[in-house]
């Protein structure tokens, strides 16, 4: 029977309804059967259940009865989902973006906070990879739709929510590029016309920058300006403003004549103008204050003619503009990987910029209270922006490390000084090997390599001097018997085909002729050698050497003869059993002969009643004893020696 | 002391000069003696050693397009033949005298750019001594005090001097009013401060400083530079430090260390505003303490002026041994320098 076909719509459907009943009933088993129950493959299935959710988000949003509980019960549902397996990963993330467009902002704010509490959630393995743009992209958005003075903590936990949720070298979120906001421009009335004096009603249709404050409670129509104002002031004051919006324009000659001819004159004033009286700074703060009582806060500075006064009274406004030319000279002294080649600064620029940061300090000092605790943490904090500035320039590596292979922690070795006339550092250029006769063998010769090439460890030798009895042995004249040759030695024969691999061309020259064994092919080689080899060699010396070598050739061909006489073979079992029958109860005669201990003996006679089975075990002992002795001819001998003369002819026959 | 900066005739070659402002030298020589605001607030009169007077626009130099040339005056012309040591301004008319001789001054006609003819108010009587400083009262008088150890008072209508207070040993430096209680103050070079009566024309009290062990100042000398007064409390100083005077009992409550003579103290708001020996203005409070030292252009400052006829224009200036008036906005800082 075939499998029935994935239809749809009806899954959808019943994903639909399923995904419906789920969240009354507030478990996800409904989901989790109707998954298990429509026929399909998982791929299939996943997506129309992502369908389904996101429907089912819709018409929720759409009927506009639903709270924010239940989209996040739905979103809850969907978590659920994706760790069952049966919802993709990215459906959590594409409801949470929906949701988050649809809503206003104060219903956004609670979203945001189910959001903020599950940043465990997102940070997981199943989520983190599908999910992270997503929460970017919706991040970002949320952003935009703000106001940076009106909503200030909330703009401020979505940005602590990114921070949480990427590691810190993430790309996305920072300025790897080291680009400044050149949209930050200080607005302030530069043209004479324009001047605000009783223009009080154009001020409250900005949007929010102007809010003057210091003019509360006044009506509309717009009183002229009721102290005198320094205009002087007031303008070169907030053109330096835009020093500090982009500092690279300090690089340039013009500017930064200005830009130095109007921070002498501003921090002049700072000097002059001491702040010494707390009491009239709070004050005065106090009056900023909106009659709601709330702190309001500005992300931009306030830049009306007539709150200068106040201003320069502030210490906390004082302290904002200090900062700021810490920074600003922190920047252009600075190493930054994306400064152009063109931005150095000469040496007056130079002396210029360290005699005002020490002014800037003192003034930062002088201001009420605690300006001394302030200004060693702004030096602190200043000092600490290097190390970011310098991991900014490496490109932000990731501060993850690696786990390195060797774990053992090694135990650092203490490396004693060696003497100084310890191997071979010392004046005679000797080195001791700590006994007099190492060291004097050892100084022989220091080079190793060179000791094993000199001439005296040439061991290996002249083909003339190795061959040279088995050529006169070859020679037929002198009658040497085959099993006599040195040829038939294997021992010989081994060394003898080294030799040849190292020294006879023949070696290596292919023949057809098939050799039976090792000698024969020795023989011929022996034969085109002794063509070869000159024939001027004593025989004399030949023939005591030759003498030798049949010594212990023979020796040595005992253990490998071609054909043993049957006396040397090792006695078998059978015979044992015939020798046996054959001794019966005289086997403690052949004992004395055998050289038995008497030890031995009793153990035999311990082991068995039987004079049969004793004699074998006799023979056994024997054998065991014996080893390779244990030979025929060896028997035989002590048999004839106990005078069983018929038991040893009759071995040796068989 | 102001007495050694007086000018004599041979300065009279340059005030013929057609140039209008001087030059160089002269320039550099210059001091300003006195300041006086006009009555709307706008305008400021400041009188020099070499017997002019300028007239500074304060609304075209505090205007928000304002340039070097609205530092500059919109007047100047020649007062005296000599220093001019002290302005005063009524209702309608700029009071100056030096060298002798008491002009008043249209500010009408000044403003409009106009020297007018200065009417001189009293001429002869003076002639031969030093008439240092003057000060008004609401009875339309105008006392002087005179080079002559004496006090006059001079009735502004008529024209004429009313009485003459005798008391002083030495000349007359500087002169207060209690409006309310009707008691005229002055200290002189022979170091004492003497409260009159105007009704009775009798010093009712006499304070020598310098006898106060707080306040002397031996190495400086005992005369009295500088007095100002506000109801209950006087400020007077000179060779003798700074102090601050309760009137009632006559004792000295705080004295202001500040180094050097000072000139010309007021009172202004919580603090004190002095300035004198020093190329700076002292805020002081009432305590003793001296709060702030404000630097200044002048090396030296001799007059001091607060504008209370206005309060767009409400500034403080200072001027002294330099060509230059500095004006403050903020107390706080200088914000900008009239000049010459």
């Amino acid at each position: 029977m075939s499998p029935s076909l994935f239809n749809f719509v009806d899954a959808k459907d019943k994903f639909t309804a399923s995904a419906r009943n789920a969240l009354c009933g507030k478990t996800s088993k409904p989901l989790i059967n109707a998954f298990n129950q429509i026929p399909g493959n998982e791929t299939e299935k996943k997506t129309t259940l992502d369908q389904a959710l996101r429907g089912v988000l819709g018409d929720q949003i759409v009927e506009q009865k639903a709270s924010c509980d239940d989209y996040l019960s739905l979103i809850y549902l969907s978590i659920d989902a994706v760790t069952e397996g049966i919802c993709s990963a990215t459906t959590p993330f594409l409801l949470l973006g929906d949701v988050l467009d649809c809503l206003p902002l104060d219903q956004c704010d609670r979203i945001f906070s189910f959001v903020e509490e599950n940043v465990s959630t997102w940070k997981s393995n199943s989520f983190y990879t599908a999910g992270k743009n997503y929460l970017l992209r919706m991040c970002n958005d949320l952003l935009r739709r703000l106001s940076k003075s009106q909503n200030t903590v909330f703009c401020g936990r979505i940005q602590l929510f990114l921070a949480r949720l990427f590691p810190l070298s993430e790309k996305s979120g920072l300025n790897l590029q080291s680009q400044f906001n050149l949209d930050n421009i200080t607005v302030f009335n530069k043209n004479e016309q324009e001047s605000t004096l009783g223009q009080k009603h154009i001020e409250e249709k900005e949007d929010g920058m102007e809010v003057e404050e210091g003019e509360m409670g006044e009506e509309d129509t717009p009183a002229p300006c009721s102290i005198p104002i320094d205009y002087n002031l007031y303008r070169k004051f907030w053109t330096l403003q835009d020093y500090f919006r982009n500092p690279v324009q300090c690089y340039d000659k013009f500017s930064w004549m200005t830009f130095l001819k109007y921070s002498d004159e501003t921090l002049a004033v700072f000097k002059s103008y001491k702040l010494d009286d707390m009491q009239a700074s709070k004050r005065k703060l106090e009056e900023l204050r909106t009659s709601g009582g709330e702190h309001v806060y500005f992300a931009k500075f306030l830049t009306s003619e007539k709150l200068m006064d106040l201003q320069l009274s502030d210490s906390n406004f004082r302290r904002h503009i200090l900062l700021q030319y810490l920074i600003l000279f922190q920047y252009l002294k600075g190493q930054v990987k994306f400064k152009s080649s063109s931005c150095v600064l000469n040496d007056d620029q130079t002396t210029w910029i360290e005699e005002t940061t020490k002014l800037v300090y003192q003034l930062l000092r002088e201001i009420p209270p605690d300006g001394d605790k302030f200004a060693t943490m702004v030096e602190h904090i200043l000092n600490t922006e290097e190390n970011w500035n310098a991991w900014k320039n490496e490109g932000c590596p990731s501060f993850v490390k690696e786990r390195t292979i060797d774990d053992k922690p090694k135990r650092p070795t203490r490396k004693r000084q060696a003497p100084e006339d310890f191997l071979g550092k010392g004046p005679d250029r000797k080195i001791f090997m700590g006994n007099d006769e190492l060291t004097r063998l050892w100084n022989l010769n220091q080079d190793n390599m060179e000791a094993c090439k000199s001439d005296s460890r040439e061991f290996m030798p002249s083909l003339d001097e190795f061959f040279a009895e088995a050529i006169e042995q070859a020679d037929p004249a002198n009658m040497v018997e085959d099993e006599y040759k040195a040829v038939r030695n294997s021992n010989y024969g081994w060394r003898a085909l080294r030799l040849l691999s190292r020294r006879s061309p023949h070696f290596f020259q292919p023949t057809n002729q098939k050799f039976k064994s090792l000698a024969d092919y020795l023989d011929s080689m022996v034969s085109k050698l002794a063509k070869e080899l000159p024939k001027d060699i004593p025989s004399e010396e030949i023939k005591t050497g030759e003498e030798d070598d049949d010594d212990n050739g023979d020796n040595l061909l005992k253990e490998s003869n071609d054909s043993p006489s049957m006396q040397s073979k090792l006695v078998t079992n059978q015979q044992m059993d015939d020798v046996a029958v054959k001794l019966g109860a005289q086997w403690k005669t052949l004992a004395e002969q055998l050289e038995m201990k008497a030890a031995d003996l009793r153990e035999i006679e311990t082991d068995s009643e039987e004079v049969d089975m004793q004699a074998k075990l006799l023979l056994v002992a024997w054998q065991d004893r014996e080893g390779a002795q244990a030979t025929v001819e060896n028997l035989v001998t002590a048999l004839n020696a106990a005078g069983f003369s018929q038991i040893a002819d009759s071995l040796s026959e068989a | 002391n102001k007495k050694n900066c007086s000018g004599t005739s041979h300065f009279s070659k340059w005030v013929t000069c057609p140039f209008k402002g001087r030059h160089g030298l002269a320039l550099l020589h210059m001091s300003v003696f006195s300041q006086s605001f006009s009555p709307c607030g706008r305008f400021l009169a400041a009188a020099n050693n070499y017997g002019e007077i300028a007239l500074f626009s304060l609304s075209s130099a505090l205007s928000p397009d304002a340039t070097e040339l609205s530092q500059k005056p919109i007047l100047t012309f020649t007062a005296h033949e000599g220093p001019v040591f002290c302005l005063l301004s009524t209702d309608s008319q700029l009071l100056s005298a030096g060298n002798g001789e008491i002009s008043a001054w249209s500010w009408a006609e000044l403003i409009k750019k106009v020297m007018g003819r200065g009417k001189i108010l009293s001429s002869c009587l003076m002639t031969l001594l030093l008439v240092s400083l003057c000060c008004l009262s609401q009875d339309n008088s105008l006392i002087v005090g005179g080079g002559d150890n004496n006090i006059h008072v001079m009735d502004l209508e008529q024209g004429n001097f009313k009485s003459v207070l005798h008391g002083h040993t030495d000349y007359i430096h500087c002169l207060s009013i209690r409006e309310r209680e009707g008691e005229i103050l002055s200290g002189g070079e022979d170091g004492a401060v003497r409260i009159w009566d105007c009704r009775t024309g009798q010093s009712v009290h006499c304070i020598e400083v310098y006898k106060y062990e707080s306040c002397a100042r031996p190495q400086y000398g005992k005369w009295i530079s500088c007095l100002t007064t506000d109801s209950d409390w006087m400020l007077c100083g000179g060779g003798p430090s700074l102090s601050l005077w309760h009137l009632r009992s006559l004792s000295p409550t705080s004295i202001f260390s500040l180094p050097g003579c000072q000139r010309q103290a007021t009172f202004y708001q919580d603090m004190i505003l002095t300035v004198g020996e020093g190329p700076c203005v002292s805020h002081c409070l009432l305590g003793g303490d001296v709060k702030a030292q404000i630097p200044c252009t002048p090396q030296s400052l001799n007059t001091l002026a607060l504008n209370t006829n206005s309060t767009e224009h409400r500034v403080l200036t200072v001027g002294g041994s330099s060509d230059h008036i500095d004006v403050f906005t903020n107390l706080s800082y200088r914000a900008f320098s009239l000049s010459f």
